[in-house]
């Protein structure tokens, strides 16, 4: 044994002790998570500021289903919506929001700060469909862009209710540490806005918002046909960045650049970023590029016909159809051992080797269908004659009793 | 005899009206029926009917969550033909539910309890209705009419605490406790009259007798009537369902614990609603305890008027529905009248506004929920204090007359 | 809300009895009080207060106190870290040395595990080598498939040593079939007892080392995920070529997330009217289910088809062109990513609980066939963590050029073995060695060694936020599954020591579905934060105006009764 390679390994051996949590930073999908928080027609905007987010996130590659929006109310089909079934956020009515392939995970009522922590945290019923499910994992990285009325370290929802900063930042502690994202953007455009992200704690996030304490976060314009204004100034300029210059999801700007972009003479408020909780921090930070977060990842895998490396299509089916060779021979005997059948719903009794708890499985046992029989009236109403009689009985005899 | 004419005209106008409105508006159950101002989830005429179906069918009628009443309205219902098909025999059957109730009026308003019991005897016991009419201000009240069209089950309930009341006032408190052990078996609240009802069923019995029992042994005697009743009754619930547990969860464990807050015109949906949720429990203790502390300190206080006391404990049940009854006893003050009046007209036209225009909230009808109350608590602690006020003038003769004020 | 009215009309009732009805116009002090009235108040306010004691405070205790079940939080932070379990692999090789005397061959076993202990750096993972007595040869068929579910150690391969006169070196043939390796050798190289190694040796040593490099570098790899204390993971990974480590990362980019489940979506989609059927049912029996059956120990599968007809591209999407070269219409590599329509085409991905593994089917128009990808004329790519696409190019009916209207089982095999291979990999089934068997049971103790990982981690999680937001409440469930959880997960460690992997996947599949639905449990969202402002606003508004008359009232009613003792103390 040669002392090079030892001393190669101890050398390696320290170097990862000095990055004893390696960060990659490469992620494997992509979530959004778009919340407005407010109802009523004359919210307008703030419907129209996560719709516009929506559309852009879309047009750079996440697929509906990997976007769950939360829109507490219907501007499309609100009376007072001189355009029925649209929704624009800019008052040359350009492009219409609502289009015809919108999926609104929650809506209306739904829109809670139960159900918004529970998405985050994925506390959810078994039986919530996974529409409604953020379904992201540690190669995930999340944006989350809320929208709304908010305060100092508060942002409402609909009527009655708030999320405190606490919250969310608790919110997201949990997703952290159930491995639920790989890096989170998190932005906010609301009043007051940046409070809202002071209390994080957890790493990899990058905030930004729109409004420093005690500032207002200002709508940038009103269409007076729609009636009302139609969009926020920071959400604007953020689009405006988005739609004109990441114009396709192989873009290479930055979330520096994104940052850099926001002009404090036109937002009319003093947006902020927070990177400290982000490794590496700001430098770091900046080159993270914009469809890291706005956009999918883009990777198909095209099989090679001709390829003949270990594992590759050519392999594989080879063996493959060795084993279905195999099957087809051993077929009565395992159709006797264990038959699967084509529709194999998913029985777990079929582990002989398992030390299964069978109360484990038995927990979701449910009754089987009632089977509804036919109007027996004759015999109900029987049933009813005798209890009425023997009610009146009991009745009777009271009186007579204290008749007597 | 001429009372039992016009009692007779009274009742036959009070059939004749109800049916008449059914012929002429033939879509007004319906409509009525969906109103949560008349029914509640507890006693909604519409689950009924889908109780009704799965019980014909042989399925269990509390499957799907949506029947939450006591099975024994089952067979009872199942008498009555089809009332999509055949409206006229429900309304019929509960028009007659009406008279009697009614009739359960006019028995205790004529046994003069109301005014001179045992141990008190009112003042103004010259000003006192009679029974025919306070029959005809029950029976033409527009709220018993809508609520005899809507077809809620607690009118039931109500021809319980009613007969149970006026038997006791004659004196046959077997029965008294056998009505009251309906109520109570029907919807629990009425459980709470039982310790006035006993005072009132003693009271009398001392009256009659002259030789009174020991009082601890009337209770305990009657109290096993009660119990009896209501044991014989959910023992007829459990023959008709089968599976007791599932019955008692869906009835009573629904009625306790209210998971469904579908909007009434109580205040408690708005409460739960709102309220932060790992509160939930102990709120429903507070205002369930809020419904029994009353009872206590009330029959303490008006130990002499044990009838005025069941009056007063009514006024507590969670979905007001006994709104209808309250009035038919009590005396009306304006500002209260204005506030019940306010309420009616504004109430469906803010649940309209919120539920379907879409351009209100619930606040709106709360508010409205919050007026009514308001309204039947003025027109309560005036006759409470009505009551107090007569008495105390009754033990301080030379103040009567004079203006009081409470300090 | 409807604290207010009734709160005042309690208090009437508490003051109307005092003594504080006077005449308005007449000032004069109001008339004595009689005994009797002031003993009902005493008796009207003791009756609300007992109610108030004797139910209000236990009611109020019992549902305002957050439940937290008591859970093993020192336990489970000790798994999360590593403490308890440390993984280990045992992997046990048999040797069936029919033409060796036993002596010779456990000399041969000897020094070739004495080498192979030698080479090896990570000591979690290792071979031993076992001599199959060959009495037992026979009985002991070297069915992949069924080894694993038997009881004893798993063998993992059973090894054949065949003497060959004509050979100068030894060579191995692997059966791709089974988990096999047939090593064949001149007998001159049988290594003599005095050697302490020989030819032979190293040659099998080599051989087995290189037949489990990749497992062995992803176990590695699982392992250093878990930030222990055990370093040695991490420092195999780093002395792996990087080629190896880029491949191991990047099958772990593509394969599907562990779940007990997972529901495969079979999708026939063409743009005109035929084929309208195919022989799904059939094809999916015969084609796929010996590889769902292979893969029982590791999730459960459901399967369902759909046909889709008229099923267009998305507007947006660059149409296919037409290659003169090739003869066929060509799709380009960088617009295959939106080759699926999924605006249109009903891809839910919300069937059931588990995630939806879709194979897409896709006969292009005849007016567009034969369709294949552009750079390298594939006519199938996997989609990482979603599925696999294959284009089915029919043979076109000569007279008019129409797609046949059904797709008979021979016409899906290729198809159908091609979505086999897509499953494999999606489900991360490592490339060597070319045994399918083998290659699944790497992938059991993969999946047994990253679930057992992703279960303690979960549950170091959940011992943090235990302790980290006590205000949310642990219902008892969650006690329970943390107990299933650890009890599993140690016995899980433990079958992994004694070498039953299948056994230990097992375990570990419990463990891994207690602990997430630990984790998730639903009722453990509190309101995290719940300043006390916060609980002022919600006692107060109701409590408040019921309270202070009852507390006025008790407080009056004190007084009297003390002035009352103190009276009767002076004059007696």
């Amino acid at each position: 044994m040669s002392l090079l390679p030892n001393l190669f390994r101890f050398i390696s051996f320290l170097l990862l002790l000095l990055y004893a949590f390696p960060v990659s930073a490469e992620h494997t999908s992509n979530w959004a998570v778009l919340v407005s928080t407010s109802r009523f027609w004359f919210n307008y905007r703030h419907l129209a500021n996560v719709l516009s987010l929506y559309r852009t996130v879309k047009r750079l590659g996440i697929p509906d289903s990997q976007i769950i929006l939360m829109l507490p109310d219907d501007m499309a089909c609100n009376p007072r919506n001189a355009f029925p079934g649209t929704v624009y956020s800019n008052a040359d009515r350009a492009v219409d929001l609502y289009g015809d392939n919108i999926e609104v995970d929650y809506r209306g009522y739904e829109v809670t700060v139960e159900n918004f922590i529970r998405l985050l945290t994925d506390r959810l019923d078994e039986d919530v469909p996974r529409s409604k499910r953020l379904g992201s994992d540690s190669g995930s990285n999340v944006l989350v862009y809320m929208t709304g009325h908010g305060g100092d370290q508060f942002l409402k929802f609909q009527d009655s209710e708030e999320i405190g900063a606490w919250d969310l930042a608790d919110a997201f502690g949990q997703m952290w540490e159930k491995k639920r994202y790989h890096e989170l953007l998190f932005m906010i455009d609301t009043c007051q806005a940046n409070t809202m992200y002071t209390h994080f704690y957890s790493p990899n996030i990058v905030a930004t918002g729109s409004s420093a304490l005690d500032q207002s976060s200002y709508s940038h314009h009103a269409d007076t046909d729609v009636g009302v204004a139609v969009i926020d100034r920071w959400t604007y300029y953020v689009l405006e960045f988005l739609e004109t210059q990441v114009t396709s999801a192989n873009s290479k700007l930055t979330l520096g650049d994104l940052f850099n972009s926001y002009d404090e003479s036109k937002i009319h408020s003093q947006p902020g970023v927070r990177w400290d909780l982000f490794p590496g921090g700001e430098e770091e930070g900046r080159l993270r590029t914009v469809v890291d977060f706005f956009g999918n990842v883009q990777n198909v895998e095209i099989e090679n016909a001709n390829a003949t490396e270990p594992g590759s299509l050519k392999e594989d089916l080879a063996e493959l159809a060795q084993l279905v060779e195999k099957w087809r021979k051993q077929e009565g005997y395992h159709a006797i051992r264990n038959d699967i059948p084509v529709r194999n719903e998913s029985d777990v009794s079929s582990y002989p080797d398992t030390e299964v708890d069978p109360r484990y499985y038995s927990r979701k046992r449910s009754k089987g269908p009632t089977k509804m029989t036919d109007e027996s009236s004759w015999q109900k109403r029987f049933v009813g004659v005798s209890v009425v009689a023997a009610c009146a009985a009991v009745w009777l005899t009271g009186s007579i009793l204290a008749g007597s | 005899m001429p009372v039992d004419r016009r009692k007779a005209l009274v009742f036959g106008a009070a059939l004749a009206l109800r049916l008449v409105l059914l012929l002429l508006f033939p879509s007004l159950p319906d409509l009525l029926t969906g109103r949560v101002e008349v029914s509640t989830p507890v006693n909604s005429f519409k689950r009924l009917q889908e109780g009704l179906f799965l019980y014909t069918r042989n399925i269990s009628p509390y499957d799907g969550g949506v029947f939450h009443q006591a099975p024994i309205l089952l067979p009872l219902f199942s008498l009555l033909p089809n009332s999509r098909d055949f409206p006229l025999p429900t309304a019929v059957f509960y028009s007659l539910i009406d008279l009697v109730n009614a009739n359960a009026l006019i028995t205790i308003s004529d046994s003069g309890q109301s005014v001179s019991s045992r141990l008190y005897s009112a003042l103004r016991k010259d000003i006192r209705w009679d029974g025919a009419s306070i029959a005809a201000w029950f029976l033409f009240n527009p709220f018993t009419i809508a609520t005899c069209l809507g077809r809620p089950t607690s009118v039931l309930t109500t021809s319980g605490i009613l007969y149970a009341v006026s038997n006791a006032v004659c004196g046959n408190s077997f029965n008294a406790m056998l009505a009251l052990g309906f109520a109570s078996y029907l919807s629990i609240y009425p459980a709470l009259l039982f310790i006035p009802l006993v005072i009132l069923c003693y009271d009398i019995q001392v009256q009659k007798a002259k030789t009174p029992s020991s009082a601890t042994l009337f209770a305990l005697k009657h109290f096993g009537i009660l119990l009896a009743s209501v044991a014989g009754l959910l023992g007829i619930s459990a023959l008709i369902i089968g599976d007791f547990g599932e019955f008692v969860s869906a009835t009573y464990g629904f009625q306790l614990l209210v998971p469904d807050l579908t909007p009434n015109i109580g205040l408690w949906w708005y409460f739960f609603i709102e309220i932060f949720d790992s509160f939930r429990e102990f709120f429903l203790g507070v205002f369930w305890l809020h419904l029994a502390g009353y009872v206590g300190g009330l029959t303490v206080r008006l130990r002499q008027q044990p009838l005025f006391i069941i009056t007063s404990l009514l006024a507590f049940s969670p979905s007001s529905s006994h709104t209808r009854l309250m009035t038919a006893v009590m005396r009306y003050t304006f500002f209260a009248s204005s506030a019940l009046l306010y309420a009616t007209l504004l109430g469906p036209a803010f649940y309209h506004l919120w539920i379907y225009a879409g351009s209100g909230n619930a606040n709106f009808f709360y508010a409205i929920t919050l007026v009514w109350s308001l309204g039947l608590s003025i027109l309560l602690a005036d006759t409470i204090f009505a009551a107090l006020r007569e008495e105390w003038e009754l033990e301080n003769p030379e103040m009567r007359g004079k203006d009081v004020r409470q300090v | 809300m409807s604290s207010k009215p009734e709160g005042l009309e309690s208090s009437n009732i508490s003051c109307n009895d005092a003594p504080a009805m006077s005449s308005e116009t007449v000032q004069r002090p109001p008339p004595p009080e009689k005994p009797a009235a002031i003993l009902t108040r005493t008796k009207v306010i003791a009756a609300f207060w007992a109610v108030i004691i004797f139910l209000g405070f236990p009611i109020w205790w019992q549902t305002t106190s957050i439940h937290r079940a008591r859970l093993p939080i020192q336990e489970m932070v000790n798994w999360a870290s590593g403490k308890t379990c440390r993984p280990v692999f045992p992997l046990e090789i048999q040797f069936a040395t029919p033409s060796l005397p036993v002596s010779d061959a456990q000399h041969l076993l000897r020094t070739t595990q004495h080498t192979l202990d030698d080479l090896n750096e990570f000591s979690a993972h290792h071979l031993r080598l076992k001599l199959l007595e060959s009495s037992n040869i026979e009985s002991n068929s070297p069915d992949g498939l069924r080894s694993i579910t038997e009881d004893n150690a798993d063998t993992v391969l059973s090894v054949r040593l065949i003497a060959q006169e004509d050979l100068t070196a030894p060579r191995s043939v692997l059966h791709s079939e089974t988990t096999q390796l047939d090593v064949f050798y001149p007998p001159s190289q049988v290594p003599v007892p005095s050697s302490s190694n020989s030819p032979l040796s190293a040659f099998i040593a080599e051989e087995l080392q290189r037949l489990f490099g990749e497992e062995k570098a992803t176990i590695a790899h699982v392992l250093s995920n878990n930030n222990g204390a055990d370093h040695q993971p991490a420092a195999v990974l780093n002395s792996l070529p990087p080629q190896i480590a880029e491949t191991i990362n990047k099958r772990e980019r593509r394969s599907m997330k562990y779940a007990e489940t997972y529901h495969l979506a079979f999708s026939l989609f063409t743009p005109g009217s035929a084929p309208s059927s195919w022989d799904i049912e059939a094809a999916i029996q015969e084609y796929l289910t010996p590889l769902l059956q292979a893969f029982s120990p590791i999730s459960n599968f459901t399967v369902d088809t759909q046909v889709q007809l008229y099923a267009m591209f998305s507007p947006m999407t660059p149409q296919p062109e037409y290659d003169e070269s090739q003869a066929a219409w060509t799709l380009k590599k960088e617009d295959l990513s939106a080759f699926i329509n999924a605006a249109e085409w009903p891809l839910s991905p919300s069937i059931g609980s588990g995630p939806t593994i879709n194979f897409i089917l896709y006969v292009p128009a005849p007016s567009q066939s034969p369709m294949v990808v552009k750079e390298n004329h594939a006519t199938s790519w996997i989609i990482p963590q979603w599925g696999g696409v294959f284009l089915l190019n029919a043979p076109l009916s000569t007279s008019q050029p129409s797609n046949p209207s059904h797709l008979s089982k021979e016409s899906l095999q290729s198809a159908f073995l091609t979505f086999s291979h897509q499953l494999l990999t999606l489900m991360g089934t490592p490339a060597t060695p070319t045994s399918l068997p083998l290659r699944l049971q790497t992938l059991i103790r993969i999946r047994a060694a990253s679930l057992l990982l992703s279960a303690s981690s979960t549950m170091g999680s959940l011992a943090r936020l235990t302790k980290s937001l006590p205000s949310i409440p642990i219902p008892a469930s969650v006690a329970t599954s943390v107990s299933t959880t650890l009890s599993h997960l140690s016995s899980a460690c433990d079958q992994l020591r004694e070498g039953r992997f299948a056994a230990a996947l097992a375990s570990a599949r419990v463990a891994e579905t207690e602990a997430e639905r630990s984790f998730f449990e639903k009722s453990m969202v509190g309101q995290v934060y719940f300043p006390d402002e916060h609980k002022v606003a919600v006692y107060l508004p109701l409590l408040g105006p019921i309270g202070v008359p009852l507390a006025v009232g008790l407080l009056k009613e004190l007084k009297r009764i003390i002035a009352g003792w103190k009276s009767r103390r002076s004059s007696p």
